[in-house]
């Protein structure tokens, strides 16, 4: 097996809401399940708390100690792996302080751009699917909210990952024929979809939720600049089960371009699901699965593959419905 | 004649309906909606119902099913004994669902019961897939190998052989799998050969639809 690294290593969290003491180590991908409040979120937080502070200029490492209070930790994969960082948090949901130690500087200052590419996806409906300034679209917004800016400076800018989206969301949803974003006097885009022989397109106020949510995956997937972190919150949102495969194909296709005839550096990526069925996709790879285990107000992760019993686990039938009996764990506890 | 499917993926619809058109050497009527199951024992779960379905509510006559045998026992010569029914085989519980759900249906639809036709692809159906083109990928191989406690391949290296990658597509899994079943659709002896549990899913389609009487 070839061993493809991502950007961050690792993860170590003290007292940080319910981590109170527990560490991950991170793969390319990485799918995180497990019950509601579980850290599951407090993990993509955390990554986005680095990514805030690593933009400023590093303070005197003496004076950069708090005593006391959260701590979040992280290594780095190669080529940075003499490189830690240390965030230090005033309460569960500030963190201002960053202590870095590396025996390179240079290092630091790769990272630093590599993470300040890092985004974070909670897509919304209903933001993705209003009109969006037709300059908003450097890069899709956490909600999703400039799709259409991004799909139409993509239809200008870079056609072959517009026509290359176009093509798999037509394969994906075959009852839409292309993508239509006609712009107004004010320049703001609009987002509408042909379909099959009809006169006009169905434009984004008639589009199903799902739909959106289609766009928002295939647009991280086929992005021609994609960011060297992606963390997406419950990417089966809205997508009919049989579609799940798809949705899992468009994120490996960033973690392991090469697996799918792309030349680009991988992109890590950290999702978080609910659905059983896409986790039943994982079968084959259950290093990628990570479960938020919460007892009482504290929780830890726990990688599928760490456990002795995985591999009988893996024999005796579908993931999904172990993750649903409890025997995974990552299930909410009952009262 | 109408065929219905009930497979795990896309990619090994598309490959059960090549061998299928193969055998049969015409291309029959498929049922519209292609059945799914999520894997081992899902398949087990939701075959009653399908077959409920397609009796009472289809004029399809056949139901096409495979599994892949994973690290379960191997259906053998023994297992065809009549009563016999080994408990962890997976071609005797198919056999067995089938049995068990349509033995009280009232005829219905014109036909008595609908044609059961059932596969075990051992250990996976990328096997089938080599089949021919690596001599060492057959059935006996991996029964041997289980014997022996030393299995000769990985479902995963089988993949990787078909697919040329960990973690295929769906578009270039169907597309691998597509062109491996048309090389066996001119003709299947060899598979047939090789692969019991290919054999016997051909052996229940050359079985006359189950007619009234």
């Amino acid at each position: 097996m070839v061993h493809v690294s991502g950007v961050i290593a690792s993860v170590a969290f003290r007292n940080f809401k319910a981590l109170r003491n527990t560490s991950l180590k991170l793969s390319p991908f990485n799918l995180v399940i497990g019950a509601n409040g579980s850290g599951k979120t407090s993990l993509i937080q955390a990554l986005q708390q680095l990514r805030a502070l690593a933009k400023l200029p590093l303070g005197d490492p003496a004076t950069v100690t708090r005593v006391g209070g959260s701590e979040i930790s992280f290594a780095f994969d190669a080529p940075h792996l003499g490189v830690t960082a240390r965030l230090g948090c005033v309460d569960d949901a500030v963190c201002d302080l960053l202590r870095v130690d590396s025996a390179n500087w240079a290092d630091w200052e790769d990272v630093k751009v590599r993470l300040a590419t890092m985004r974070s996806y909670v897509f919304d409906h209903a933001a993705m699917a209003a009109p969006a300034p037709r300059d908003s679209g450097a890069r899709l917004a956490g909600d999703g909210s400039n799709l259409a800016a991004v799909l139409a400076r993509w239809q200008r800018e870079t056609p072959a990952a517009f026509d290359r989206l176009q093509a798999e969301l037509t394969r994906w949803l075959p009852e839409f024929t292309g993508i239509v974003l006609p712009e107004d006097a004010g320049g703001m885009v609009r987002l509408g979809l042909k379909i099959g022989d009809a006169e006009g397109p169905v434009m984004a106020d008639n589009l199903s939720q799902g739909v959106f949510y289609v766009l928002g995956i295939l647009v991280l997937s086929f992005d021609p600049a994609p960011p060297a972190v992606v963390c997406i919150e419950e990417i089966d949102r809205g997508i009919h089960p049989r579609m799940l495969r798809e949705v899992r194909d468009a994120l490996y296709r960033l973690s392991y371009p090469a697996a799918m005839g792309e030349t680009r550096a991988p992109v890590q990526v950290i999702a978080t699901t609910h659905s059983p069925y896409l986790l039943d996709l994982f079968r084959e790879h259950p290093e990628e699965i990570v479960i938020t285990q919460k007892h009482g107000h504290e929780a830890h992760f726990e990688r599928l593959a760490d456990r002795a019993d995985a591999a009988e686990l893996l024999r005796e039938g579908s993931l999904g419905d172990m993750w649903f009996s409890g025997i995974l764990g990552g299930v909410p506890e009952e009262s | 004649m109408k065929i219905a499917f009930l497979s795990e993926s896309p990619a090994d619809e598309a490959v059960l309906r090549i061998l299928v058109e193969g055998a049969l050497k015409e291309k029959p009527t498929v049922a519209s909606a292609g059945y799914r199951a999520r894997g081992w024992p899902n398949v087990l779960q939701v075959l009653p119902a399908v077959i409920r379905h397609l009796h009472f509510n289809t004029d399809v006559d056949t139901l096409v099913v495979t599994g892949d045998s994973d690290d379960s026992p191997v259906h053998t010569a023994a297992h065809e004994a009549p009563q016999y029914f080994h408990p962890h085989c997976r071609m005797c519980q198919l056999r067995a669902v089938f049995r068990q759900t349509g033995k009280r249906f009232p005829a219905a639809h014109g036909r008595l019961r609908v044609r059961r036709v059932v596969g075990v692809a051992v250990p996976a159906l990328e096997a089938w897939l080599l089949c021919g083109v690596e001599d060492s990928v057959n059935e006996a191989a991996w029964t041997e190998g289980q014997a022996r406690g030393v299995l000769p391949y990985t479902r995963a290296e089988l993949k990787l052989r078909v697919y040329r990658t960990e973690r295929p597509s769906l578009p270039h899994e169907i597309a691998c799998a597509v062109r491996e079943a048309e090389r066996h659709r001119r003709d299947l002896r060899r598979l047939e050969y090789d692969f019991p549990g290919f054999a016997a899913l051909l052996r229940d389609l050359r079985e006359p639809i189950p007619e009234i009487s």
